[in-house]
């Protein structure tokens, strides 16, 4: 008898505390994208100054990266609690989609000026580039999982009849969104030829 | 009777972890956990240059705790990127101390010329992206070219402990060490409940009539504790084995090609 209604009482306990650890997870892991992609945002004003100076840069693409930092810098988020709403996601998802593009395209662009990609500074912020786009895919994927986790466990029995009792609710994921996995496609204007002409040297 | 249910669940599960860890070899690309720091599977360096920098790195663990593993392949085996492979390897292998996260993995491929430092979570700050980049660059991928890998990988190494020395302090033991401390107590534990075991074991297999089971304690259990993999290597005299202390990467590091 006593049974009868101290189990239900229990498990409610022990399902509602993995919820939250689960749930603080999930923020942890937020906290974790928003930073690498922070640390993407970072380096933007010094790879635009050092491939501003190359000589006849093309500045369509330049212009670009900066715009697209810009609008990265509209659509903040709160850092420390991972967004419940899908739209808002969605939002912050192409904002940074834009700025992957534009960055590739920018080092593709480059590879078209050989004196700047020698130079050391502009190998240093490729490498940190890389590894940033590196640690955002890496980062992102651990918070999908960590959603996935919540989500699932929200779905559960009886976990379910608690989400609603104290608000819990799911999460949105990262969508892989369509283009940003391929490199972006690149049109040269052949009719201006850069400051010296690209020999296909790969690193 | 109790004893035939007994034995019946021990021989369920020897056998479950038998073909569940096969199924997991058959479905990933991942290599398993490496037997020692230094593992040349490629055979690109002489086994004394090998095991000499195999003792480098377990002695580097044992005075700093980071854990650096060198591992080289003559194929890159994954269908995806290097980068990619990497961080998944890396997962599996943690090398690390748990909470410090303080490893770093040197993956080299050697006929697809491409090598990648990964780093652990707490490496990044000694080993930050440039600079696995430069010590590829400047270290490693120049002695490669010329063919002299071991060169490459004394300097490479050396470089690695130059940069990451003085981030963590060591205990002078590394995982495995103070796992096998411990091995005292448990082993012979172990060494009873696996005496109990084979005893059941063999008892249901003269039950039914054939010894079919009781062979499988034994490779089961040998291969357990040579490490895995490369036993060959992990027998030799003075031979330090890695294990993962359970650090995680978040994709840090840099990738090169020679």
């Amino acid at each position: 008898m006593f049974l009868l209604i101290l189990l239900p009482g229990l498990t409610g306990c022990g399902s509602y505390n993995r919820l939250v650890t689960l749930e603080q997870n999930v923020n942890k892991k937020w906290a974790d994208v928003q930073s690498v992609y922070q640390r993407r945002a970072d380096l933007i004003p010094n790879l635009v100054q050092t491939v501003a100076g190359a000589a006849n840069f093309e500045k369509s693409t330049l212009t670009e990266v900066t715009n697209a930092r810009a609008s990265v810098g509209q659509v903040k988020l709160d850092s420390s609690k991972a967004p419940t709403d899908a739209a808002e996601l969605e939002k912050f998802q192409q904002a940074q989609g834009q700025l992957s593009t534009a960055l590739s395209r920018l080092l593709v662009v480059s590879e078209n000026y050989p004196q700047l990609r020698a130079t050391e500074a502009f190998q240093k912020l490729q490498t940190q580039l890389e590894g940033t786009e590196n640690r955002i895919s890496v980062e992102r994927n651990n918070f999908n999982a960590a959603v996935q986790e919540y989500n699932t466990a929200l779905e559960q029995f009886p976990t379910n009849m608690l989400n609603k009792m104290f608000g819990f609710k799911s999460r949105p994921f990262f969508t892989a969104q369509p283009g940003t996995d391929k490199a972006p496609e690149v049109k040269f204007d052949f009719n201006k030829p850069p400051a010296t002409p690209a020999p296909a040297t790969k690193p | 009777m109790p004893t035939s249910l007994l034995a019946r669940f021990v021989l369920a599960f020897a056998s479950l972890v038998l073909f569940g860890a096969n199924l997991l070899q058959a479905a990933e690309t991942i290599p398993p956990k490496p037997a020692g720091y230094f593992n040349d599977y490629a055979g690109v360096v002489s086994k004394d240059a090998a095991l000499r920098f195999n003792e480098q790195l377990a002695q580097f663990e044992r005075e700093t705790s980071n854990q650096i593993i060198v591992a080289v392949w003559s194929k890159f085996p994954s269908a995806s990127s290097l980068d990619d492979f990497a961080q998944r390897t890396y997962q599996i292998w943690q090398p690390g101390q748990k909470g410090k996260n303080n490893g770093a993995v040197l993956f080299v491929f050697v006929e697809d010329h491409k090598m990648r430092i990964q780093t652990g979570y707490g490496l990044e700050g000694a080993l930050p992206d440039i600079t696995c980049d430069d010590i590829i660059r400047n270290e490693i991928a120049p002695q490669f070219r010329t063919g002299n890998y071991e060169k490459g990988f004394a300097q490479g190494i050396d470089s690695i402990f130059k940069a990451v020395r003085g981030e963590y302090k060591g205990s002078g033991k590394t995982v495995l060490d103070k796992n096998d401390k411990g091995h005292g107590g448990i082993g012979l534990l172990g060494f009873v409940i696996f005496f109990f075991i084979l005893l059941i074991a063999l008892r249901v297999a003269r039950s039914r009539g054939g010894y079919r089971y009781s062979s499988m304690g034994g490779p089961f259990f040998g291969g357990w504790s040579s490490g895995g993999w490369s036993s060959s290597s992990s027998s030799g005299g003075g031979f330090s084995g890695f294990s993962g202390g359970g650090g995680f990467s978040g994709g840090g590091g840099a990738s090169g090609s020679w």
